[in-house]
């Protein structure tokens, strides 16, 4: 390998930068941080002297600040002696012990690329790439760009492997529009924040001291979360703890009180609610005590949480990411918790759940998902018959553009798809991990763009190439709301390039100069800039501040009375009846349960008697990045924890940082105990993303037959000391 | 009257997302295994509470491990900020015998990255070098303080759970916190500086825990 001749270089030109640091001026510098994968990304300002990074704080006054750990550690990330420096090609076949990968040049590398892909596209046609963006989000837009020109459909991401997407999928079948929904405002007088942890987790950014200051108003909390979480800690005046997977049926009792209790807007429900009295009629079967057996929540605080929540207009919601989709009802477990907020009529009201009223024109959707003009997405409608996903999740396919990626190992061994093309992917993100480092192995080709060699994925490719990092790039710049951010970036180390770059390259030499800038970064900026008739240079002038495009017109609510809901102007929600669709036409359509049904979890037993909950967020670390990256993270953890209840603990004889097995049917990894009231009895919870105590492992490759999403909050465990 | 600077942790807001902890390592360069701004976790199942606090050197009004430095290394500057003058100090550790918080560190002979010193070690600056053998402890940021800037930790906190200030000044914004705020370990009189606005029941576990193990104490 041709690790230790890198280092040896980048030590000797560390020297040089060394030398000169005296000598310059420290000037100040902006750009994003990517630690944890957020987009909108938090604001870094950076004092730099000459090319070297010296410092690092908070951006002034940037609408997603402060910053948090991770954000800290960036700093000494980017000065990592085992940093990728230059591109590498395997020189064993894939599936061999040893990759022996060595170095080679950027020509060399993008002479791969082509050559596999213009082969591939003449032998099995195009739709046989797959196009992936893993963490970072930021070259989403560009890889598109490349993927849909090049002419596959099927491109995903880690959204549409395990994260956002099932959640988002829930909110446009419910709601019309996606939304995680808002931090509190004045108005609101009280909150419901269901599965999400804002204080480690940011959603949206590090936004816990405007819940803090909230409370501090007197704004009521209802925190549901079987953790005990310092979301629910430091603000929960209700904490709801229920049993992992039984969403739907906590939801459900709620709904039974408030309709019982007649607690909810009337004249909002008769008019904006489809299948209003299916779903009365749905949770009439949830009363309290029933759903105090289902779920272990006491029937006394479901009703006063439901009281709570409907009594005191107008109410608010937050919800996560994926906290509450990772179970095999997910998609039908998330639509319960948004028909709470609906039936007390809290849908796009100051203080309630809101849609914004002026998105930056030319995009509709979320950052991460790109400008579609940019991304080319105009494409796609000419090639929906090709997306892999069509026919085991035709919901999602219909709702989502982004190919669900679960199935992929089934698709590399049907054939279906002879190459991969990712950048910042992980296999540890996928359940049974090694049934997919398997299937990529048996790939024609498979490509990586990342920061540093990570075994678990390289190993398993054929190239990798060096990405340059958050303060080496220009693309992509940044907007919130309709304020947009740019940066300025330092040289890349060694021979890094900007992932967004690489894209653009690959584009040019598969024989589209024109299409993709003659790979230059700036250029392409300009491209989605436009539209807002600014470049790349206005955002220079007004570094700090940014530039804020006008709002068309001031901020509306209740747009369904007003026909801004809609992209054809009528009044109503954007879904097919017109309204919040408590019984969704389109699950209907497909066969699927149609309202927010409750689904039995996998059951526990004598042998596997706990619930394993996995993917809970420690907030110095993002899934399985930070691992090779920095050893000021890793200081603080350098392996996974089992959480255990103190009174699942003792009776085992397990004490605090013995080794135990847990295991499930699936699997078994050996990892360090830790009682704690963390979690509750009868619950484990496990980080994931740590190679040599994998607990995705441990988890069956069966999806939600909705969303495709995998039960990373379900399993039934057992645990012993070892 | 004279500046005296201190802080009020709220420990209401504090959630353990390390963040100071993060921003105090990037901004002074500690080495490795020391962390002058550390996170406890106190957990009182008694109680059904998890308790996050902020906890670095109280930068206390009669400081005892000034007193306790055999070599007068250490000094309370004009502002009421306590430090230790790399200088004079030659790592006898009285000091950290005599800090009733278990605060102050005995810099090792350790780099993050030993095979190629990151270029941002390079600037220069007395307050990010760290000789090996001598004692280090949080300096308030006087560094930063000096330019009109908040503490690190301060600045960072993503909940807003530190409220910096001059303790003397009347309208500062933390006189408003502080009638709410406790010492910790007061019966040992140090006078510490940084006070916290507790949650009820927590204060004798948390005095308890700090004599115990001031430590982080994630691992083992």
């Amino acid at each position: 390998m041709n690790f230790k001749d890198a280092s040896e270089e980048q030590g000797s030109s560390i020297r040089k930068e060394e030398d000169a640091l005296g000598l310059e001026e420290e000037t100040a510098g902006y750009t994003f941080c990517d630690g944890c994968n957020e987009v909108p990304f938090c604001g870094i300002k950076f004092y730099r002297r000459g090319e070297v990074v010296t410092r690092i704080e908070p951006w002034p006054d940037y609408p997603a600040s402060p910053l948090c750990s991770k954000a800290y550690a960036t700093l000494q990330r980017l000065y990592h002696p085992d940093r990728l420096k230059y591109p590498m090609k395997r020189t064993t076949p894939k599936g061999s012990p040893d990759p022996a990968f060595e170095r080679i040049s950027w020509d060399e590398a993008y002479d791969i690329i082509v050559h596999h892909l213009k082969r591939i596209k003449e032998r099995y046609g195009p739709h046989a790439v797959f196009f992936y963006v893993g963490d970072p989000k930021e070259p989403r837009a560009a890889v598109q760009r490349l993927a849909f020109t090049y002419g596959s459909r099927n491109y995903g991401n880690e959204s549409s492997t395990a994260c956002r997407r099932a959640a988002q999928l829930a909110e446009l079948l419910t709601y019309g529009f996606p939304t995680t929904g808002d931090l509190p405002t004045e108005q609101t007088k009280v909150m419901l924040i269901w599965g999400t942890n804002p204080a480690y987790s940011g959603q949206p950014f590090m936004c816990h001291w405007q819940f803090a200051d909230a409370k501090e108003r007197g704004v009521k909390f209802i925190v549901v979360d079987p953790r005990k979480t310092p979301t629910a800690t430091t603000l929960a005046d209700i904490h709801l703890q229920p049993r992992p997977g039984t969403t739907a049926a906590l939801a459900a009792g709620m709904m039974h009180v408030i309709f019982k209790e007649e607690l909810h807007n009337k004249a909002f429900c008769e008019k904006w609610i489809h299948g209003l009295d299916e779903l009365k009629a749905y949770v009439k079967g949830f009363p309290p005590n029933r759903v105090e057996g289902i779920t272990w929540v006491p029937a006394k605080k479901v009703i006063d949480a439901a009281r709570l929540y409907a009594c005191n207009a107008p109410g608010g919601l937050k919800t996560g990411a994926q906290g509450t989709t990772h179970d095999l009802n997910a998609t039908n477990n998330h639509r319960a918790i948004l028909l709470l907020p609906a039936i007390c009529g809290y849908i796009d009201i100051p203080g309630g759940v809101t849609k914004p009223t002026s998105p930056l024109e030319g995009m509709p959707g979320f950052w991460a998902e790109g400008p579609p003009s940019f991304c080319m997405r105009d494409k796609l409608a000419a090639m929906e018959a090709e997306r892999l996903d069509l026919e085991a999740f035709p919901a999602w396919a219909e709702k989502l553009f982004e190919v669900q990626t679960n199935h992929i190992v089934e698709w590399i061994g049907e054939g279906k798809v002879k190459a991969f093309l990712g950048w910042g992917f992980n296999m540890m993100i996928w359940p049974q991990t090694h049934e997919y480092q398997q299937a990529f192995a048996g790939l024609d080709f498979a490509m990586a763009v990342d920061y540093f060699y990570r075994p678990r994925t390289h190993d398993f490719v054929d190239l990798v190439l060096p990405a340059a990092m958050n303060f080496e790039r220009l693309a992509p710049f940044a907007y919130h709301g309709r304020m947009i951010f740019g940066r300025t970036p330092v040289k890349p180390a060694g021979e890094c390039r900007e992932d967004w770059k690489i894209a653009l390259d690959i584009g040019v030499r598969l024989g589209h100069p024109e299409i993709f800038f003659n790979g230059d970064v700036e250029a392409s900026c300009n491209e989605i800039l436009g539209m807002w008739g600014l470049t790349y240079d206005d955002l220079r002038k007004n570094q700090e501040k940014g530039i804020t495009v006008p709002a068309p017109c001031p901020d509306a609510f209740k747009k369904y009375e007003t026909g801004r809901m809609r992209p054809d102007g009528k009044p109503g929600f954007d879904t097919p009846s017109g309204k919040i669709e408590a019984l969704s036409m389109v699950l209907q359509k497909h066969g699927y349960p149609a309202l927010p049904e409750y689904k039995e979890p996998m059951p526990t037993s004598d042998e596997y008697p706990l619930i394993l909950l996995t993917g809970a967020r420690v907030p110095y670390i993002t899934h399985s990045k930070w691992r090779e990256d920095s050893p000021w993270l890793l200081e603080l953890q350098r392996e996974p924890l089992l959480m255990i209840n103190p009174r699942d603990a003792e009776p085992r004889g397990i004490g605090r940082w013995d080794i135990v097995i847990l295991k499930t049917p699936h699997g078994e990894i050996k990892v360090k105990a830790k009682p704690t009231i963390m979690v509750p009895k009868g619950v484990v919870g496990v980080m994931h993303g740590w190679a040599k105590a994998n607990v995705n492992e441990l988890i069956p490759r069966q999806f939600d037959p909705i969303s495709g999403f995998p039960p990373f909050k379900e399993v039934p465990c057992a645990v012993m000391k070892a | 009257m004279t500046v005296r600077y201190g802080i009020v942790v709220d420990l209401n807001r504090c959630t353990g997302c390390m963040t100071c902890v993060l921003a105090c390592k990037e901004e002074n360069l500690t080495p490795p295994t020391v962390w002058w701004n550390k996170v406890l976790e106190i957990e009182e199942p008694a109680l059904d509470s998890i308790t996050y606090v902020r906890y670095a050197c109280m930068h206390c009004d009669d400081p005892p491990c000034v007193a306790a430095c055999p070599e007068k290394a250490i000094y309370k500057r004009a502002d009421g900020i306590v430090i230790i003058d790399q200088a004079k100090c030659r790592g006898r550790g009285e000091c950290r015998k005599a800090c009733p918080y278990g605060v102050i560190d005995i810099n090792p002979n350790q780099d993050y990255f030993p095979s190629a010193k990151p270029p941002y070690q390079n600037t220069g600056e007395s307050f990010r070098s760290h000789p090996a053998g001598k004692a280090g402890k949080c300096t308030l940021c006087a560094h930063r303080i000096d330019k009109g800037k908040v503490p690190a930790c301060v600045e960072a906190c993503p909940s807003k759970a530190m409220t910096f200030g001059d303790l003397n000044d009347p309208v500062a914004p933390i006189r408003a916190k502080i009638s709410r705020a406790e010492q910790l370990l007061e019966s040992q009189k140090a006078g510490p500086k940084v006070f916290y606005v507790i949650p009820k029941n927590l204060s004798k576990p948390l005095e308890e825990r700090i004599v115990k193990n001031p430590r982080m104490d994630r691992l083992p």
